[in-house]
């Protein structure tokens, strides 16, 4: 089996963003995804445990601050791009992880954010991911993780936006983007996320075939999981799966050591970083979802000799554990 | 986020080439942004500005800044000169297209395809008709492409939108809802007998055919279009046998595939089908109960397990058919009241979860799980 080349996803996270990556073309279109990748790299780092000395708290702080869109409330991905719900989690995360020492979570425009997100529900319960209104499970997610971490869920976004969920629940044990939808691993994870997050995680109809469906996902040879019936697998969709198996509390329904044999065959051994197969073109999108998978697959193995190499991450939210205790449970005590 | 595209390495003058074009192609792509940023700025909605977009969009199709821009600079065009709409909202019908053909999983496209009709909508100047025609050409080059799909629920539902509002009465609506309804439940059969593992239109059909059912059985049962329904939509319990034999031919084409299994497991679980079989005694009106169609299944599924182990070198089961095998024989013994046949069954149940451990050996802790269950379940009886 390849081993953790941990010095290695370090160095690709922080090359990211260096001088030589920005000669490529490839790092000036992805502009619009640079808040959601400023993210997945900060998850790497602080699973790594490197996060300060790699990534300085001032200077993040000063690119999220430069992507506020004023205009709506909210944060876009690049400086000067509109506010959307996904970059406006993205930087809301970020800000949380780094407040490492802080017990009382600060949000420098947390009163805008939370009318931003409440802003985007819509009468049926559902989210759009920004004000023309593209629908799916993944903005009921997105604005209900967010408003969760700023402590501002509230009793009437919750029950409708958990009615939404459900009715996204499909015959098979999984849900969709929309109701009627086919079941994807990606939209049952967040879908049985917002279920969890709420504390609703009862109201899953079947939760034995819901389980079945997640673990039919791991294929053979690879070992690694797919998102559908009959697809390839994916170190992505190895978290989406993985995560939600966890939050069940059913790890064990899948090959824990299959499956780190799979995501780490999917390390590029040269430049660091994962991909989605083996053998294809690394991202910190996989390269996330790779070094996440890998920590809930070692939360498995806690007594195995050594200790943890990662720290801890909360399936629920894909943040360190350290982070999400500081979270108000749903539902809140009445203060 | 990148998905199946090959790693590959460059050499340093390679590499050094590479920069040099990208850095051209930087420049450009960097000032069109900016450009279109000072635009917007100066809440410049020309078609100069628009055309501006378009070539920007082309560059980077995932740039949601610039979509959004362009829906801005839509509207004011189209509130200047209301009568350029349909022209203007059709031309970036056939521009999204094209893009599509290039990027047929990029949300933000699919976002602005859904956009433009929405605003045609409003006028009733939507096309559905052709949208259904573009969406099937689309599932025919990718069968599964999940957008794609539910861009078709997206079509069909505003079909029967714009039914509603122009119909006079509500059975003239549930009359065009009939015929919507039916026309997408034979395009998942034509899916299905195009490719038997298309588990994206086997799914479609389990949510068609219960709506199907309740429009048929009101507003079709006299009309000669739907002949066709009138022996299998007969009732709950004529779509169930007509749905088994279809997916009898499935197991024998493909036993390992798993759209036809989760299938079966819809079909004898659901409620449609469930309450009309629990209504009749075995018999009784000439048709089979539940359970004998549970034994007939069980039959059918176990041959077809043995045609499986001769074909195998080791003799072995085959993992689906023990998993439906499961499902249906917990489905037996939960009916079964005398407690030494029920026994029984439940061991056959632990046997086949035994066989399973070994047999499927990525999910054996779930059989583990499973089989403890059942084991407590066992002693509680
Ligand atoms: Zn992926």
């Amino acid at each position: 089996m390849t081993e953790f080349l941990r010095d290695k996803h370090i160095q690709y996270v922080k090359d990211l963003d260096s001088k030589i990556t920005q000669k490529s073309y490839e790092y000036w279109l992805s502009e619009h995804l640079r808040m959601n990748g400023l993210y997945w790299g900060v998850v790497v780092l602080v699973t790594l445990d490197v996060l300060e000395e790699t990534l300085p708290k001032k200077d993040v702080f000063t690119y999220i601050e430069s992507c506020w869109d004023s205009t709506q409330g909210g944060y876009g991905s690049f400086p000067g791009h509109d506010a959307h719900i996904l970059s406006t989690l993205s930087a809301i995360q970020i800000q949380a992880i780094y407040q490492k020492e802080v017990e009382e979570l600060d949000f420098p425009h947390k009163n805008e954010v939370v009318s931003y997100i409440k802003g985007l529900q819509r009468e049926n319960g559902s989210f759009q991911g920004d004000t023309f209104g593209e629908i799916d499970t993944r903005f009921t997610y997105t604005a209900i993780n967010a408003l969760s971490i700023l402590g501002e869920l509230d009793t009437e976004l919750v029950s409708k936006g958990v009615d939404f969920i459900m009715k996204c629940e499909n015959f098979d044990g999984g849900f969709g983007m929309v109701p009627g939808a086919e079941s994807h691993a990606a939209q049952v994870f967040v879908c049985v996320a917002t279920l969890s997050i709420t504390s609703s995680l009862h109201l899953i109809k079947n939760k034995e075939i819901l389980c079945e469906w997640l673990s039919e996902r791991q294929v053979l040879p690879s070992g690694g999981l797919n998102g559908r019936p009959e697809k390839l697998p994916d170190v992505c969709y190895s978290w989406w799966v993985l995560s939600s198996l966890s939050i069940l509390d059913k790890l064990s329904w899948i090959d824990d050591k299959k499956l780190k044999e799979y995501i780490l065959g999917c390390q590029d051994e040269l430049g660091g970083g994962f991909c989605d197969r083996p053998g294809n073109q690394t991202d910190v999108f996989h390269t996330c979802f790779g070094i996440a998978g890998l920590s809930l697959l070692e939360s498995l193995e806690q007594d195995s000799a050594g200790g943890p190499v990662l720290n801890p991450v909360d399936p629920t939210y894909c943040m360190p554990y350290s982070t999400t205790k500081k979270f108000r449970k749903w539902p809140y005590d009445k203060k | 986020m990148q998905h199946g595209i090959k790693r590959t390495i460059l050499s340093k003058e390679a590499r050094q080439d590479k920069y040099e074009r990208d850095a051209i192609k930087i420049s450009t792509y960097r000032n069109l942004t900016a450009t279109i940023f000072q635009r917007r700025a100066e809440s410049d909605f020309s078609t100069e500005a628009l055309e501006l977009a378009t070539n920007l969009l082309n560059l980077n199709p995932e740039f949601y800044s610039v979509w959004n821009y362009r829906r801005e600079i839509l509207l004011d065009l189209i509130k200047k000169e209301p009568g350029s709409k349909k022209t203007r909202l059709e031309y970036d019908l056939k521009m999204i297209m094209a893009f599509l053909r290039r990027y047929p999983k990029c949300y933000w496209i699919w976002n602005h395809r859904v956009w433009c009709l929405q605003e045609l909508a409003t006028s009733n100047e939507a096309n559905w008709a052709f949208e259904l025609g573009i969406v099937s050409k689309l599932l025919e080059m990718d069968a599964r492409n999940y957008h794609g799909w539910q861009y078709r629920r997206f079509v069909v539902e505003s079909m029967e939108d714009s039914k509603k509002h122009n119909a006079s009465n509500s059975d003239e609506y549930a009359t065009e809802l009939l015929e919507i309804t039916f026309k997408e439940y034979q395009y998942t059969t034509a899916k299905i007998n195009n490719n038997i593992s298309n588990f994206s239109a086997w799914h479609n059909r389990s949510k068609v055919i219960p709506k199907l059912y309740r429009l048929w059985k009101s507003h079709g049962q006299n009309s000669d279009q739907y002949r066709e329904l009138v022996t299998t939509f007969q009732s709950p319990y004529s779509i169930l046998i007509h749905e088994l034999e279809l997916i009898k031919t499935g197991m024998y084409m493909d036993a390992d595939d798993t759209s036809i299994w989760l299938y079966l497991q819809w079909l004898l679980t659901d409620q449609l089908f469930v309450d009309d079989l629990n209504k009749r005694e075995d018999g009784s009106d000439g048709k089979k109960s539940f359970r004998s169609i549970l034994d007939e299944e069980l039959d059918i599924i176990e041959e077809l397990n043995e045609l499986e182990k001769d074909d195998h070198p080791e003799n072995k089961d085959h993992v689906w058919c023990l998993k439906s095998i499961i499902v249906i024989k917990k489905l037996i013994a939960k009916e079964l009241v005398d407690k030494e046949q029920k026994y029984r069954v439940e061991s056959e149940i632990k046997e086949a979860f035994e066989k399973l451990i070994e047999l499927d050996s990525l999910r054996k802790g779930r059989y583990i799980d499973q089989l403890k269950e059942f084991r407590e379940e066992v002693t509680t009886v």
